[in-house]
């Protein structure tokens, strides 16, 4: 079908650094009317950097696109929109105290100053009924469910004569029924010639629908091919055939007495399910695409976000942890994900960042902080971890990310942890950073220190971890044995083929 | 979908509820008070709550773009005795031309609110708090001390507040109150029926979905206080029309009221809902409340302790009730699909 | 902090900003009446505005602490008014304080339970506050006039006993050295910078930031009440608008000291070189025989100037660190605090 018409849109050698990482290179991709083309790939590939460059936020370094076979040039995401290029995200925009309608037609501005109601409802009820479906068009956007702010967003993108659409996960947090109602609309939009950018880490979603399949890794284009001539263990394979050479490897550390154990842990719509132990000395890998649900079961094993349904036992006696200071208490550290919102005070001195859960472990009698036991402490850290900062008087904002990570570990290691949660430890730094995390890892095991660690980087994760959790949609879908994971049993897990799991897991 | 209807309405409940409290009030002091519903009671509400009511249709839409105006006492003060002092020199000023003045020298107060809001982002408490002083200081330096007496005004004026408009049948509509009724109905108008209008609720409402939009949040905002600023003029006129007798201090202290009026008709501090009717409802119920005390003559000092405890619970019931209810409702629609997404069959557990 | 900021040069400069500002408003004040460094009339320059001094200090922590509080001048007001009925009652004066105490303590629990458990802008429940208190105070006081008390009390905020410098003075550089240690040097002063600074990361680092919140609301009632009794000391006599738009220099002191309306930045010090330059500003144009309202002006230009310039020179800087820490959305919505 592609052969005879020409590409509507037309990537050429598309290329984009971020400073020291090069985000994409060199890819070239083409979209034909009424088709659906799907991106797969690890988070962090290259796919939002890519469909970033398509709605004008990011401009490329070099390369070209072309729409209808007329380069063009995107500035901004009303560029992008001028040109008929749209898209829409897990979690829509809208306006919460508008209704449909005028969420539908805020930004048109030929509508004139007056608005007339009938009309606007009329026209919103018109759009809708293109994508035959039916919503109250006077009724607020807020608290509508989000595939039904979805559905506005598309209408929003309908109105403005869209040819282009992206999707960016849109399932991602849709029930299957919602899911269905959404594949009906991208049917109604592919007839109507829109090409359709999908991207979607389910498989079953993925092969049900699209017409192409380009597979990212790493910032390069690995294959695009037509959906009947790829099956999902080949998808998988493009996916993850990562090198993992030059990767450090835990060394065997001695299993001690269960630190945590875990029965049937959940929280009320978020996840459930979760049963493991751990180990003193043992590294527990958490697998999963990214929104699987890791975090928030490390969340509530932090007390940020209590558990809501099932069991925790920690050092032989059963608990429920309910604020940070009381699991902080017990010996369970969480080194966040987001590292400059949650994990640093970014104006402050390194050496305030590093005690600050400490903090009364510093004063005197009459309650004044002691400056210089403060320093000491980030000073003997600095030494230990090379933080690479002239002093630990200077704020942690400037530091690079390997070595705010290193902060943050500090911070976290001087509370003295029996339970370490280390969720995405080495996202965002570099290489040279990130073998000296591994190292300080394998380090902290050894010491008998239980470590879970949340990555959504598998080599890292097979490297590192004694047995791998892998999550999906919020529920368990196994524990693998570090034998037993490879990269492609992992991500199977992950992106949902339960049979092979099964399989190759047991 | 069907329950979901239920939050269509929500502000149309806030509103209904607090018509009702308006109806309670009236036949508690109508029991306590002799001869309490006569059209001269309604008469005399009407004319006091003009002045707060003008002001609060600008208030509201400053509110609704999530700021506040704390300045508009000063700015109602400083108008009533410049248009004061205008008669005092030219006694034949044309009422036409004595309203454009008010309203410019007012809205010209009001886009130094609005530029130091939207484009030297100064949050607007500062800028207000700020300016609600120094506009104060102005007029007591403009008016030197002096004063303007009711006799420097032109008889028009004087006689305005007693000028029935019309009357539906014993109670009578003054000129004041319908001044007031054309602000409310004009800028419900405006909010409901011009793309500005719904502008303003969007960047109120989102400003992170304004911005994608292309909404020019800056202008609307700077717009917003502009015409706050013209509408606390007018208030200056109507003030000085009602009280005749203007001094430096004149309407010291009216921001609060107004502010009063606004949160208890039910907009939302937090930006991008209510309706300037609401805003109306919750002026009659305060000037009805502080009108009533007087003449029951229990103390008329219990007046401004009642307004803060009013501004309370009106929030209070806003923030917690109603997003509540909010979430509530949004948690049944997230349960519901969840469930579905959790009963989907599960892979065995693989446990090593 | 300084040296917890050290890097933040701009904030040392904001300080040697002040100082050199102090400096020149002195030379101006000495120009304009040669009684300027008379004893009598430095003197009077803390006496006469102590009670804003001493609610400054607290202040400086709640906008640190990203928050804010207009209500304080009106529990001023409410505290001096209960002081009054009580002793019109007939109660003995300490009994009197202590209630007042109580119910600055009470209002002050009631604005941070408002703020911190039902997640309320600070800026509407204090503004309610503002409202509330005061009318309290007009239903105890109407519009009495309460005077007549034992001199003992009144001579506490009158009488110098020090030197020339009267026993306020030294009464509140005694707080304010509190203060500064706490601020600068206690583990709740950091606390209070780093919730102001990124409440997420003072959740996860275990801080309860409910907890801080709810102290510090409690102590500026039971500092603004405190300095309400003083008031009443000083006055000698009391009525229900005593203290009325105090908020406005006490804010104005504090943002001029170089404390971020957005919270998390700024120094006691700063706070400190401010509350001399706008004192000293006041006493300068009260020797220049300019009128109070008109001097209240001046002081609402200056509390818009504080957060003006530095955005100004922000934007001119226009380094990219500092951008990560205004949140373009509070361009817009200005109230957000």
């Amino acid at each position: 079908m592609t052969s005879v018409t020409p590409p509507l849109l037309e990537i050429r050698s598309i290329s984009k650094r971020f400073g020291a990482t090069q985000a994409l290179s060199d890819v070239s991709l083409t979209l034909y009317p009424g088709e659906v083309h799907t991106l797969l790939g690890e988070n962090g590939a290259g796919k939002s950097t890519l469909i970033k460059i398509m709605t004008g936020i990011y401009q490329a370094d070099t390369g070209e696109i072309l729409l209808d076979g007329h380069p063009i040039h995107l500035r901004s995401s009303a560029d992008a929109q001028a040109h008929g290029i749209a898209a829409i995200y897990q979690e829509p925009l809208v306006f919460p105290d508008l209704n449909i309608a005028e969420n539908i037609f805020i930004s048109h501005r030929k509508r004139g100053r007056i608005v007339n109601w009938g009309k606007l409802y009329r026209d919103a009820e018109a759009v809708l009924a293109k994508l035959d479906v039916s919503l109250d068009v006077r009724a607020q956007a807020r608290g509508l469910p989000l595939a039904a702010q979805q559905t506005v967003e598309i209408a929003k993108a309908i109105s403005m004569n869209v040819r282009v659409l992206i999707m960016d996960e849109p399932t991602a947090s849709l029930s299957a029924h919602e899911v269905e109602q959404l594949f009906k609309l991208v049917g109604s939009l592919r007839k109507s010639g829109v090409a359709i950018l999908f991207i979607s880490h389910r498989m079953d979603e993925v092969f049900r629908i699209s017409d192409r399949i380009t597979v990212f890794r790493d910032g390069q284009l690995i294959s695009t091919a037509p959906a009947s001539e790829v099956t999902p263990e080949s998808a998988i394979r493009d996916m993850v055939g990562r090198e993992m050479g030059q990767l450090f490897t835990k060394t065997p550390s001695k299993k001690g007495q269960p630190v945590i154990s875990v029965r049937d842990l959940g929280r009320e719509g978020v996840y459930s399910g979760i049963t493991f132990d751990l180990h003193a000395g043992e590294v527990l890998g958490f697998a999963g695409l990214v929104g699987s649900g890791r975090t928030d079961v490390a969340l509530s094993l932090f007390g940020i976000v209590p558990a809501d349904q099932g069991q925790i036992e920690y050092e032989g006696q059963a608990v429920r942890i309910h604020a940070p200071r009381q699991a902080i208490k017990m010996g369970i550290a969480y080194v966040p994900e987001d590292r400059r919102q949650h994990g640093l005070i970014l104006p402050m001195t390194i050496a305030a960042n590093i005690s600050l859960p400490m903090l009364k472990g510093y004063v005197n009698r009459i309650g004044i902080i002691q400056g210089r036991g403060e320093a000491k402490t980030a000073e003997s850290y600095r030494q230990q971890f090379s933080i690479r900062t002239p002093s630990v008087q200077h704020v942690a904002g400037k530091l690079s990310g390997g070595n705010q990570q290193k902060v943050v570990l500090s911070k976290w290691l001087n509370t003295k942890p029996r339970l370490l949660i280390l969720d995405e430890p080495t996202r965002g730094i570099d290489v040279g950073a990130k073998e000296e995390v591994h190292r300080l890892i394998n380090d902290l095991a050894q010491q008998g220190i239980a470590i879970l660690m949340i990555s959504s980087d598998l080599p890292e994760v097979l490297a590192m971890s004694d047995r791998i959790l892998v999550m999906r949609e919020g529920r368990q879908m196994g524990i693998f044995p570090r034998e037993a994971a490879t990269q492609e049993v992992i991500m199977t897990a992950a992106m949902g083929q339960a049979a092979n799991a099964e399989r190759i897991g047991s | 979908m069907k329950s979901l209807r239920g939050l269509l309405h929500l502000q149309q409940v806030r509103e209904l509820s607090l018509f009702v409290i308006l109806i309670l009030v009236l036949l508690l002091f109508g029991s306590q008070i002799d001869g309490y519903f006569s059209p001269r009671t309604f008469s005399r509400i009407a004319t006091t709550v003009s002045i707060i009511m003008i002001v609060a249709v600008g208030q509201t839409i400053v509110v609704l773009t999530r700021n506040i105006d704390l300045s508009v006492g000063s700015i109602v003060g400083f108008t009533a005795f410049f248009i004061g002092q205008q008669f005092g020199f030219n006694r034949d000023l044309h009422p036409a031309a004595a309203v454009a003045l008010a309203m410019g020298v007012g809205a010209l107060a009001g886009m130094l609110n609005g530029f130091l809001v939207a484009y030297g982002r100064v949050p607007a408490v500062v800028v207000t708090l700020g300016t609600l002083a120094i506009y104060r200081g102005a007029l007591v330096e403009y008016s030197g001390s002096q004063s303007i007496a009711t006799r420097m005004l032109p008889d028009w004026i004087k006689e305005l507040p007693q000028q029935t408009v019309f009357t539906i049948g014993e109670v009578e509509f003054g000129a004041l109150p319908v001044i007031a009724l054309v602000a409310v109905i004009l800028f419900q108008m405006i909010l409901m029926y011009t793309s500005f209008g719904r502008r303003l609720y969007a960047v109120g409402s989102s400003t992170e979905a304004a911005e994608v939009a292309g909404i020019p949040a800056r202008r609307l905002v700077f717009t917003a206080f502009m015409i706050s600023g013209a509408l606390a003029g007018l208030g200056g006129f109507v003030y000085l029309a009602r009280i005749g007798t203007i001094t430096a201090v004149a309407a010291t202290g009216l921001e609060l009221q107004v502010v009063a009026a606004v949160v208890v008709g039910g907009v939302n501090t937090n930006g991008g809902s209510g309706t300037v009717f609401g805003t109306l409802l919750g002026a009659v119920l305060v000037g009805t409340i502080e009108q009533s005390l007087i003449r029951m003559r229990i103390n008329e000092f219990w007046k401004d302790a009642l307004l803060g405890v009013f501004i309370l619970i009106a929030v209070t019931t806003d923030s917690v009730m109603m997003s509540r209810l909010r979430t509530w409702w949004a948690a049944r629609a997230q349960k519901a699909h969840k469930r579905e997404a959790l009963s989907a069959p599960t892979a065995g557990q693989v446990e090593a | 902090m300084m040296q917890l900021l050290s890097r933040w040069t701009w904030l040392r400069r904001w300080e040697t900003l002040l100082l050199i500002v102090l400096i020149i408003v002195l030379v101006i004040n000495t120009q304009l009446s040669p009684f300027f460094f008379d004893a009598n009339n430095i003197s009077n320059i803390f006496r006469l505005s102590i009670e804003k001094a001493m609610v400054v200090l607290l202040m400086t922590f709640v906008i640190i602490n990203g928050e804010i509080d207009l209500s304080v001048a009106s529990l001023m007001g409410l505290s001096a008014s209960v002081l009054a009925v009580t002793f019109e009652a007939g109660w003995s004066l300490p009994a009197g304080f202590a209630l007042a105490l109580l119910i600055g303590a009470i209002c002050g629990a009631l604005n941070g339970f408002f703020i911190t458990y039902l997640n309320m802008p600070s800026i509407v429940v204090t503004l309610a506050g503002l409202i509330t208190y005061r009318g309290v105070a007009r239903i105890l006081l109407e519009d009495r006039s309460v005077g007549g008390y034992p001199e003992w009390f009144t001579g506490l905020a009158q009488n110098e006993w020090i030197g020339t410098f009267p026993f306020t003075v030294i009464l509140f550089a005694v707080l304010f050295v509190v203060c500064y240690i706490i601020l600068s040097r206690t583990s709740f002063g950091r606390y209070v910078y780093v919730i102001g600074n990124n409440r997420p990361g003072a959740e996860y680092a275990g801080i309860s930031v409910r907890r801080v919140k709810m102290l510090i609301f409690v102590f500026t009632g039971l500092m603004a009440a405190f300095a309400g009794l003083w008031y009443a000391a000083r006055l000698g006599n009391i009525r229900a608008n005593a203290a009325e738009g105090f908020e406005l220099d006490i804010i104005t002191i504090v943002l001029l000291g170089g404390v971020s309306i957005f919270g998390g930045k700024g120094t006691m010090l700063g706070v400190g070189l401010s509350l001399l330059v706008v004192l000293n500003i006041r006493n300068g144009m009260s020797l220049a025989n300019v009128s109070s309202n008109v001097q209240t002006s001046i002081v609402g230009a200056l509390l818009i100037l504080s957060v003006l310039i530095p955005n100004w020179a922000q934007s001119l800087q226009g380094s990219k660190f500092w951008r990560s820490f205004v949140d373009r959305n509070r361009i817009t919505k200005g109230e957000a605090v």
